[in-house]
């Protein structure tokens, strides 16, 4: 009977309210499984991991790629396993409560070479997103097939959101402007974080150590500020329907999302390393008229 | 012999302070109104104003027992009773206003014999009961042990409430002795006067829109929640809306149910905006009672037929998330549904089967309250049912609770005839208030609260709240507990 | 409405003196008395009769101080029922015919009234504002007209029946016999009104050292429920000796008692063996 099923049920899932409880999921699985006893896979490319093996997952992960910054798979790694237990499910109703959201949910278009023309993008005006987009693309020599797949969030629906949001992250050096570079890619880390709360996004910041001092003090006095505040204040960034906006004017749809436009970093960084040239020059200078040299 | 200092207004002294505020209280309302004369004036042991199922079933348990079959009793209602005597419909179809009647409930209505008077084909036992968090999933089972099923193993029998009133009705014309006044309303209660045939200062005298007069030793406010008899007495009534709507309809199922017809289950899923409940009916129907928000109960009132039937199958599956959007959209639930529950995981078996249908103007909506009298009984004044107490519908047990009433006050009533008492008088009437009323106050209590605590999404009070549900759901003494003190079987708490 | 005396605060050496002179002392059987008494015309105690004249104006209030008198109202027909029971051959189911002696304000001359099994009721006190209160009460319920009769005059004042049909199936005595001065004359008096057959109820209190601290201490002095000097505790008479005092006299038989006891919060409550010790009635049943 109801009640039979039910004793199972929990005796299996032990801390599952905590799992669950902040979630909109109604029901959760008879998920009792272990290394030796792994479940089906929810969806193709799926791999089911027990609850140790997500934490160590989580924990290996951060650590290596903190040690090597350029694993783009192990922050990937480390974002699927830290999204559960409430992050990625936030992430979904966000999308679920908006039209668009739940458009892109129900079409799930994936971004990649096969679905975006890079020909048409390059015909896209100056200042289109699609044209900016592309030109990231064309600048970094990386196509939008470099993505990895999402393997270990177990809601299908919630590892296409995954998916979804690493497709998009460079849209949104589009939408923002931030450069591709360590500083500008933090700068962005924090945007999404404060728009998102995906935990990777926030534990990347961990990496604002290995900046220059002066990079640093730019972070924590213009970039920082802005990240958390336009992060908070913006819509949904998960919510663009971004096949729909490529001809759109990328200053228009910042205007409709509530983003305003950070301090242009590469021109900060032009401004100031011509400050420091002119500096060591003058200092040169200064020196040739001691008749140090 | 009558002594010279015994005219009325100098009865003041003699009289209990408590009659005597009252019949300055009742001057003051009704000095312009001329008093009663006696000769037309009809003298009744009980008026009843309210022919719902608390007043009918006070009829038939004092006409049914031979101690209080002598009283003289009318009943006033200001509806036709026609549509209840009447009241007649296929098979197939279901009036929307249901109620659940715990096992104690038709023990008494069988009792009183009239039980025996409802259509019983038309009564829907169930003996489980699945109520979940629809925010966390956290899931609670009420279920009667198979053992028990023999001996009346039942949570509780779903009925119309016009399937109820038929059979009172039904057996309160049997049992002749009442007289019905039916389609009159009560135009005004004031106290009577002193006349040659008898003081009858602290006696209400009722009159109807055809004139007619009736003193009541004892008036029996089974009128609702606006109660005209409470008014009369002075009684306040205190509370609170809701803010939210009871939102009825008849549903079609798929199937019998997952337990098949042998074994029927209630369900109830607790949504931030109120509890949405599924409740077995005979064959392939079930009862809606969702309680939600003014807004979200109009909307959900105005969808075509398969919209509303999208959105209540995705009321008991879908994610909070997507309720509320489902509630944005002017059409197009029945297709936005479909996709969602590809993606939405849920046991089919843990929920009610598919609805496949809504009756053709069965949805309805009704506000919701709190109220609860400051007393229950005056001088020659008792309230019962609605008129005492309005509660929130999520545990089922306005009516049962109305039935408890009615049965104690039927129990002190006759107790008070068997011992030459009059049955009107406040002092003899408080056994009743004493038995009912901090046992409807607890139960209003935790009823009310058990709403404020599923009326969030706040996670951390959402934590707590599984947690405790699990708790309970883990143990069987504590959760037996609370069975037979929703069916009304348990030990006396107070 | 207040009590005629506020309650006493217990520090006051006055009402300490007051308490030492109502203290139980040695009393005397008042059945073994009644010898050296000289015959009195009326078994009514004049000081009485006024106290309660005082009451009467209370005797209606369910808050009043003869709350507990309303109380305790529905046993005294549970006891009757109980007695009736205990015939060999079964009570008419209509028709029966009460006179109860000391009336007060009616709640148990009413309540007969108002039984189904009831002839008709005749009530008689002494005191006529008690009387007074009575009948101006009975008018309030239009039934009791027909089927009651308040007489203002002692058991001496009523004429002696002069046939069977005169007399009465039920003769109640209901909180009279500890007022009474001589008890055991005024038991005397009352015979000749019990029908051969019919039967003597009456309820009083135990005299004990219990009853004088509920009664006269409690309920009278520190909780104040009862008017000051509502009880003479001399008076009291125990079970035993109205047993004794009926076993003397010829045609009467199967006394029966039963003890109640108030509990707080719950009511009275038939309690055995509490006839020993407090409130309890007696029922004789006078010889066919």
């Amino acid at each position: 009977m109801a009640l039979g099923l039910n004793r199972h049920l929990l005796a299996s899932g032990l801390p599952k309210e905590l799992i669950t409880a902040c979630t909109t999921t109604t029901y959760q699985y008879p998920r009792h499984f272990s290394v030796l006893n792994r479940p089906l896979p929810n969806y193709e490319g799926h791999v089911p991991l027990t609850r140790l093996e997500k934490t160590g997952l989580a924990i290996g992960s951060a650590v290596y790629s903190l040690y090597n910054p350029y694993r783009a798979d192990l922050i990937a790694a480390l974002g699927e396993a830290t999204a559960t237990p409430y992050f990625i499910y936030r992430l979904r109703d966000a999308m679920l409560s908006d039209p668009t959201g739940r458009r892109i949910l129900r079409d799930r278009p994936r971004i990649s070479s096969k679905t975006l023309s890079m020909e048409h993008l390059r015909s896209l005006p100056e200042n289109s997103v699609g044209r900016t987009y592309v030109g990231w693309l064309d600048r970094e020599g990386v196509s939008p097939d470099t993505r990895d797949s999402v393997k270990y969030i177990d809601d299908e629906e919630c590892a296409y959101v995954m998916q979804r949001y690493r497709e998009c992250h460079d849209l949104y050096h589009a939408l923002t402007g931030l450069p591709i570079f360590r500083e500008g890619e933090i700068a962005l880390k924090a945007f999404e974080f404060a728009n998102t709360l995906l935990p990777m996004t926030g534990m990347s910041l961990a990496s604002v150590i290995t900046l220059k001092p002066t990079e640093r003090k730019r972070f924590f006095q213009i970039y920082l500020p802005w990240a958390m505040d336009n992060g908070v204040k913006s819509k949904e960034v998960i919510n663009i329907y971004w096949e729909e906006q490529l001809g759109r004017n990328v200053e228009s749809l910042r205007v409709e999302l509530g983003i305003d436009k950070p301090v242009d970093m590469r021109d900060i960084r032009k401004k100031d390393r011509a400050r420091r040239k002119a500096e060591k020059e003058a200092k040169e200078r200064s020196g040739d008229s001691l008749g140090i040299n | 012999m009558k002594s010279p200092n015994l005219r009325p207004r100098n009865l003041g002294e003699y009289v209990c302070s408590n009659c005597t505020r009252q019949l300055r209280r009742q001057r003051r309302t009704y000095a312009t109104t001329t008093l009663a004369s006696p000769s037309n004036l009809d003298i009744y042991d009980i008026v009843c104003v309210g022919g719902g199922p608390a007043g009918l079933s006070l009829l038939a348990a004092l006409r049914s027992n031979p101690l209080t079959s002598r009283l003289r009793i009318a009943l006033i209602e200001s509806q036709s009773l026609s549509p209840t005597r009447t009241f007649s419909l296929p098979s197939t179809q279901f009036s929307n206003r249901c109620s659940s009647l715990t096992p104690s409930s038709v023990r008494f209505l069988k009792d009183i014999g009239a039980w025996q008077h409802v259509q019983r084909e038309r009564v829907q036992p169930y003996s489980e009961m699945r109520v979940w968090d629809g925010v966390s999933g956290t899931s609670i089972d009420f279920a009667v042990p198979e053992q028990e099923m023999g001996v009346g193993g039942v949570v509780a029998y779903m009925n119309e409430n016009l399937n109820l009133t038929q059979g009172l009705l039904r057996r309160v014309e049997e049992l002749g002795g009442v007289e019905v006044i039916e389609g009159e309303t009560v135009e005004n209660i004031r106290l009577g006067s002193d006349t040659t045939n008898g003081d009858f200062s602290s006696w209400p005298v009722l009159r109807t829109n055809s004139g007619r007069e009736l003193a009541a030793r004892l008036l029996v406010g089974a009128d609702g929640g606006n109660s005209p008899v409470r008014a009369f007495a002075g009684i306040e009534s205190r509370g609170w809306d809701y803010e939210r709507f009871g939102v009825v309809a008849t549903l079609k199922m798929e199937g019998e149910g997952w337990g098949g017809n042998a074994r029927k289950i209630a369900y109830q899923r607790f949504l931030p905006t109120g509890p949405v409940a599924c409740l077995p009916m005979p064959g392939n129907h079930c009862t809606l009672v969702w309680s939600t928000t003014p807004e979200l109960a109009q909307k959900l009132k105005s969808l075509s037929p398969t919209d509303f039937v999208a959105l209540v199958n995705a009321a008991f599956r879908l994610g909070v998330t997507d309720l509320k959007y489902l509630h944005t959209l002017e059409s197009g639930q029945e297709e936005e549904v479909s996709w969602r529950e590809q993606h939405t995981p849920f046991s089919a078996e843990q929920v009610p089967q598919k609805v496949v249908g809504v009756q053709e103007g069965s949805v309805a909506m009704f506000p919701l309250k709190f109220r609860h009298a400051d007393t229950y009984i005056g001088q020659r004044v008792a309230l019962i049912g609605d008129a005492a107490h309005t509660t929130h519908p999520l545990a089922g047990q306005g009516l049962n609770q109305g039935q408890g009433d009615v049965e104690a006050l039927a129990n002190t009533v006759s107790y008070s005839v068997e011992h030459g008492m009059d049955i009107g008088v406040r002092m003899n009437l408080e056994s009743y208030e004493s038995e009912r009323y901090a046992k409807n106050h607890l139960l209003m209590g935790v009823v009310d609260k058990l709403h404020k605590l599923y009326a969030t999404e706040n996670p951390g009070v959402v934590g707590i709240r599984s947690l405790g549900l699990r708790a309970v759901n883990r143990l069987d003494g504590v959760k037996g507990f609370f069975m037979r003190q929703a069916s009304g079987t348990g030990e006396k708490l107070l | 409405m207040a009590p005629p005396i506020a309650p006493i605060r217990p520090t006051s050496l006055r009402n300490l003196n007051l308490l030492l002179r109502t203290a139980p002392r040695f009393v005397q059987n008042q059945f073994r008395n009644h010898n050296t008494s000289t015959s009195s015309t009326s078994s009514v105690n004049p000081t009485e009769v006024s106290h309660f004249n005082a009451l009467a104006s209370t005797w209606w209030d369910p808050h009043g101080s003869s709350r507990l008198l309303h109380l305790m109202n529905p046993l005294r027909h549970d006891f009757i029922r109980g007695c009736h029971a205990s015939q060999p051959e079964p009570v008419a189911k209509e028709g029966l015919h009460y006179l109860d002696i000391g009336c007060g304000g009616g709640i148990f001359a009413e309540s007969a009234a108002r039984l189904g099994s009831t002839g008709s009721v005749t009530a008689i006190d002494p005191s006529p504002e008690i009387l007074a209160v009575a009948k101006s009460h009975a008018r309030q319920d239009p039934a009791l007209a027909s089927r009651l009769r308040y007489l203002n005059t002692s058991i001496e004042g009523l004429p002696k029946p002069a046939s069977l049909g005169g007399q009465y199936d039920i003769l109640s005595l209901f909180e009279v016999i500890e007022h009474i001065t001589h008890p055991a004359e005024f038991l005397d008096q009352c015979t000749p009104f019990v029908r051969p057959g019919g039967w003597l109820i009456m309820s009083t209190i135990a005299r004990t050292w219990t009853s004088w601290i509920t009664t006269k201490l409690v309920a009278e002095d520190i909780v104040g429920i009862v008017p000051r000097g509502t009880h003479d505790w001399e008076k009291y008479i125990n079970e035993d000796e109205l047993k004794g005092h009926f076993s003397k006299k010829s045609g009467w038989n199967s006394p029966r008692v039963v003890g109640v006891v108030y509990v707080p919060g719950l009511g009275w409550k038939e309690v055995d063996g509490s006839e020993k010790v407090g409130n309890y009635f007696f029922g004789i049943r006078r010889d066919e």
